[in-house]
């Protein structure tokens, strides 16, 4: 049971400061002008509303974070009663609690009145009103706030202390040697001082006795007055006292170097013996090597006797300056507690009418350990001839010879080498020494080992022969005919040619940002068509033919006779060569009458019908663009001369800062 | 494990570091560069809170300047009795005489009679009807129907009060503006207590206003005294009294008043 982790509990001015400049930083900070006075309202409501659910959050995880005294073991809770003031932990806690409840009504009552304002100023006061208020109240959390931080810090340094386990409890007057005991029998670094009171607090500290770890407290001195009297120190110790189940030391000094007469102590264990009702009790009389207990006058000794008689009380001696007797003590109370806890947890789980109960009969299973029946003593079976051994004498020198010996005799360790082979369980003694490759083939040999390898190949041997023998490896036919040569010439040719036109659409599919060609319209010259006729077998001659006759008759004017092969007549009357342009424009002709520019609104249109659905579809795709103020390619555009993002944040020369 | 109070037990068994002192007197030497750095170079929200906490911390340091100053003067404070003894007529000039007692005494009996009449604020700014109503149009005919107003400000609505049907109502009081109680100084005792309104009285804007039950800056409202235990000059308990607002409500979004006594 630890407070280890509980958050620092920050001052109310810090408290401000985190939750206003929380609600700073993570919420937008700027009002443009032009802001409609809805989206103004927004923004003030959200700052409010940020700022309560901060300080909520911030209030609900202290106030979570610290332990609540009702779920709380009654030794703490009482520990904590006696240094915090339960009443004051749970007030202050209160009023945080309450705090929170309060800022989340100014923040409704804020929001609500946001809704109703009417400019940027008005919204701009109600949230500063609504975040004055917060600080208010968080301002009047000052010392609530402070009390807890101080509670933490005190909680995380408690000792952890665990109320169910097996404990040993160290009390006494002060100054009669608790400490030196318990940092004696524990590694726990107890302050030890010849002073009263120098251990104001508990403190523990963990031992080992067989096997198991037990707790040991150490209390700071108890002076022997009322209850009502018992300062925080003492009552600290009485707190452990009444609430810890555990065996208690109570530590008398009988040498009274402690400053306090025996009486005293003697007296200060009869007042407090109502506490250690059903618990064990021990008086250990310590300082042993100043005063013996023999010295001691008759009429103390036999005061003490009675002490111990009546009370099912033992005493104990010990010395912790000299360590004498100190471990002894340790032991028979550990003794002790244990056996205490086991009868007790066994009583627990035993019903009022002797049986077991289900959690008991667990662990007794557990550790319960079996005999044979009938009081029978099984004897360990050691054969004969070990018991006949004559048993091992290095110096005998009848004695066996060891492997260790033969070492020795060839030449000592790492000169002679162990014949590993010479111990093999082998079916024939002499193949012990028979080379076997571990690779053989790039193969491990393992691999291939088999033990019923001659079984499997008689098997297979003789399937084998039954196959051959029935006629199964007869081929039926021995019709190499060539019409399947030729079908699969065929299936050949069409798989390549498969290839082809997938090769070839998958190159026209990469088109890299380009712009796809539907088919119709691509650009496919005659000499390809050709080709292609041709391989399907269609005779193209005709179609030929046909083109070049439509081709001349479009091409206008025949160019005369001009030969690109050189075979102009020599003799031929020299001619002015018409200019480039003279010769583009004798080609050309005026478009024909006749025949309109295309209509761009029929063009690519069937019919009327088709007409009303193209126009109705050109408006719809236009409506969005329109409505919406879209620009559009048809809209004048300048672009950035300097775009920022190109331009800005590169460094050239001087810092950071600068920029 | 560290038990109890550990950091104070290592101090007592080991002492402070070595360096300890010249630790810390490295760090106040520090102190005086720390401010002034930060004073330079924090910015924005960080600035202003230090700015601030440093503006209390120089005004403490004055003060307990101050304080040592007033405490390290020598000598004796002034004499009531001068040295050098003035003429019996030239006394006069200090003390005023028992004629001008009289004539200020009657100037500020006069004043008082005045002020019955007066209030904390005497003069506040005009709302215009613009501002406090918001035009509600109803109705299909938007353009035609816009006789209904909401009103923006703050309002007091009585008890007993029920809302009229739709068609009737002209006025608008929205639940989320109305205001039950105000918080009532009383200007002599100092006192501050919230108190239950009983009705406005007069808003100096507008009479309408006051029908309505507009709570501005400057309106005269009715409080319910009767906790505070005030006695009228009769001797009978005052259960209702004026007050007038002091701030502007719908800023604050609460009711500051001073009780008028």
């Amino acid at each position: 049971m630890t407070w280890k982790d509980i958050a620092p509990v920050p001052t109310a001015q810090e408290f401000i400061d985190i939750i206003l400049s929380r609600t700073q930083r993570r919420l937008p900070t700027q009002i443009r002008a032009g802001f409609k006075i809805s989206r103004i309202r927004a923004f003030y409501t959200r700052k409010v509303k940020f700022t309560q659910e901060t300080c909520s959050e911030k209030f609900g995880a202290i106030v979570s974070s610290f332990p609540i005294l009702t779920d709380q073991h009654p030794f703490h809770r009482d520990l904590m009663n006696i240094l915090y003031d339960a009443d004051h932990f749970k007030v202050a806690l209160g009023q945080v609690s309450t705090a929170k409840h309060l800022i989340e009504t100014i923040s409704r009552d804020y929001v609500r009145l946001l809704k109703y304002s009417q400019s940027l100023y008005q919204c701009k006061q109600l949230k500063r009103a609504a975040l004055g208020r917060m600080a208010t109240l968080i301002k009047r959390l000052k010392d609530p706030l402070a009390y807890l931080d101080q509670v933490r810090q005190h909680l995380a340094r408690l000792p952890d202390i665990n109320p169910t386990t097996r404990t040993l409890l160290v009390a006494g007057f002060p100054n009669v040697g608790k400490s030196s005991f318990v940092s004696s029998v524990t590694r726990a670094d107890t302050p030890v001082e010849p002073y009263a009171f120098t251990t104001k607090s508990l403190f523990v500290g963990h031992l080992d006795y067989k096997y198991l770890r037990y707790q040991v407290i150490d209390t700071p001195g108890i002076l022997d007055h009322p209850l009502e009297e018992m300062n925080t120190i003492e009552m600290q110790s009485v707190t452990a006292l009444a609430h810890l189940r555990a065996a208690i030391c109570f530590f008398i000094d009988i040498s009274e170097q402690c400053g306090y007469p025996l009486k005293a102590q003697i007296n200060l264990f009869k007042s407090i013996k109502p506490l250690f009702a059903n618990k064990m009790v021990f008086i250990v009389l310590n300082k042993m090597d100043v005063k013996k207990f023999e010295d001691l006058e008759p009429e103390m000794q036999t005061e003490l006797n009675d002490l111990a008689k009546s009370d099912d009380v033992e005493l104990l001696r010990a010395s912790c300056a000299t360590q004498e007797g100190v471990q002894d003590v340790k032991n028979h109370v550990c003794e002790r507690l244990l056996a205490e806890r086991v009868s007790q947890k066994l009583k627990a789980g035993t019903g009022s009418n002797g049986n077991i109960g289900s959690r008991l009969t667990e662990v007794m299973a557990r550790i319960h350990v079996a005999q044979p029946m009938g009081g029978v003593t099984r004897e360990t079976f050691v054969p004969e001839a070990i018991k006949d051994m004559k048993k091992y004498d290095k110096n005998d020198p009848e004695r066996r010879k060891l492997a260790r010996d033969e070492e020795f005799e060839n030449g000592g360790a790492g000169v002679f080498s162990v014949d590993l082979k010479r111990d093999y369980l082998l079916a024939n003694p002499e193949w012990k020494y028979d080379k076997i490759p571990e690779i053989y083939d790039g193969k491990n040999v393992y691999d291939y080992v088999d033990p019923d390898i001659d079984a499997k190949l008689a098997a297979l041997e003789e399937e084998e022969e039954r196959l051959e023998k029935e006629g199964f490896y007869k081929s039926d036919s021995d019709i190499g005919d060539e019409s399947e040569e030729e079908v699969l010439q065929k299936a050949e040719y069409i798989r390549e040619k498969h290839k082809l036109i997938r090769n070839e659409a998958k190159m026209r599919k990469s088109l890299k940002n380009r712009a796809m060609i539907p088919r119709k319209s691509l650009k496919k010259s005659f000499s390809q068509l050709e080709d292609h006729l041709d391989q399907l077998g269609v005779d193209t001659q005709e179609i030929d033919l046909r083109g070049r006759a439509a081709v001349r008759e479009t091409r206008g004017r025949s160019v005369g006779a001009r030969s690109r092969t050189g075979t102009v007549d020599p003799d031929a009357m020299e001619v002015d060569a018409p200019s480039a342009r003279d010769r583009l424009r004798s080609q050309s002709r005026p478009r024909d009458r006749s025949v309109m520019a295309t209509n761009r609104r029929e063009d690519g249109v069937t019919d009327e019908v088709m007409r009303t659905k193209v126009e109705r579809q050109a408006k719809l795709a236009q409506r969005k663009m329109n409505r919406m103020a879209r620009q559009g390619e048809a809209d004048r555009h300048i672009a950035a001369a300097m775009p920022k993002h190109l331009f800005s944040g590169k460094r050239t020369l001087g810092k950071t800062n600068s920029r | 494990m560290p038990q109890n109070e550990y950091i104070e037990r290592h101090r007592k068994l080991h002492g402070k570091r070595l360096d300890h002192e010249e630790r810390t007197r490295k760090k106040a030497a520090r102190e005086g560069h720390k401010q002034s750095e930060n004073a330079q170079n924090l910015r924005g929200l960080r600035a202003k809170l230090y700015a601030k906490q440093r503006h209390s911390q120089k005004i403490q340091m004055r003060k307990a300047i101050k304080q040592h100053e007033e405490r390290n003067v020598k000598g004796a404070p002034a004499e009531n009795e001068p040295s050098n003894p003035i003429p019996s007529y030239l006394l006069d000039r200090a003390n005023p005489t028992s004629a001008k007692a009289l004539s200020s005494q009657i100037k500020s009996k006069r004043a008082e009679k005045a002020a019955r009449f007066s209030v904390p604020i005497p003069k506040v700014k005009g709302i215009s009807e613009e501002e406090l109503f918001k035009v509600v149009k109803t109705g299909k005919k938007i353009n035609k129907k816009g006789w209904k107003r909401v009103v923006t400000k703050p309002t007091f609505v009585g008890p007993d009060f029920t809302r009229r049907p739709v068609k009737y109502e002209r006025f608008i009081r929205p639940m989320g503006l109305r205001y039950k109680k105000a918080n009532v100084t009383h200007p002599t005792l100092n006192v501050t207590v919230q108190l239950p309104i009983l009705g406005v009285k007069k808003n100096p804007s507008n009479p309408l206003y006051t029908q309505l039950g507009v709570l501005s800056k400057g309106t005269i409202i009715e409080v319910n005294v009767s906790d505070l235990g005030m006695v009228t000059a009769s001797g009978k308990i005052a259960w209702g009294r004026y007050a007038q607002i002091t701030n502007n409500p719908e800023n604050d979004g609460c009711l500051n008043a001073v009780l008028l006594v």
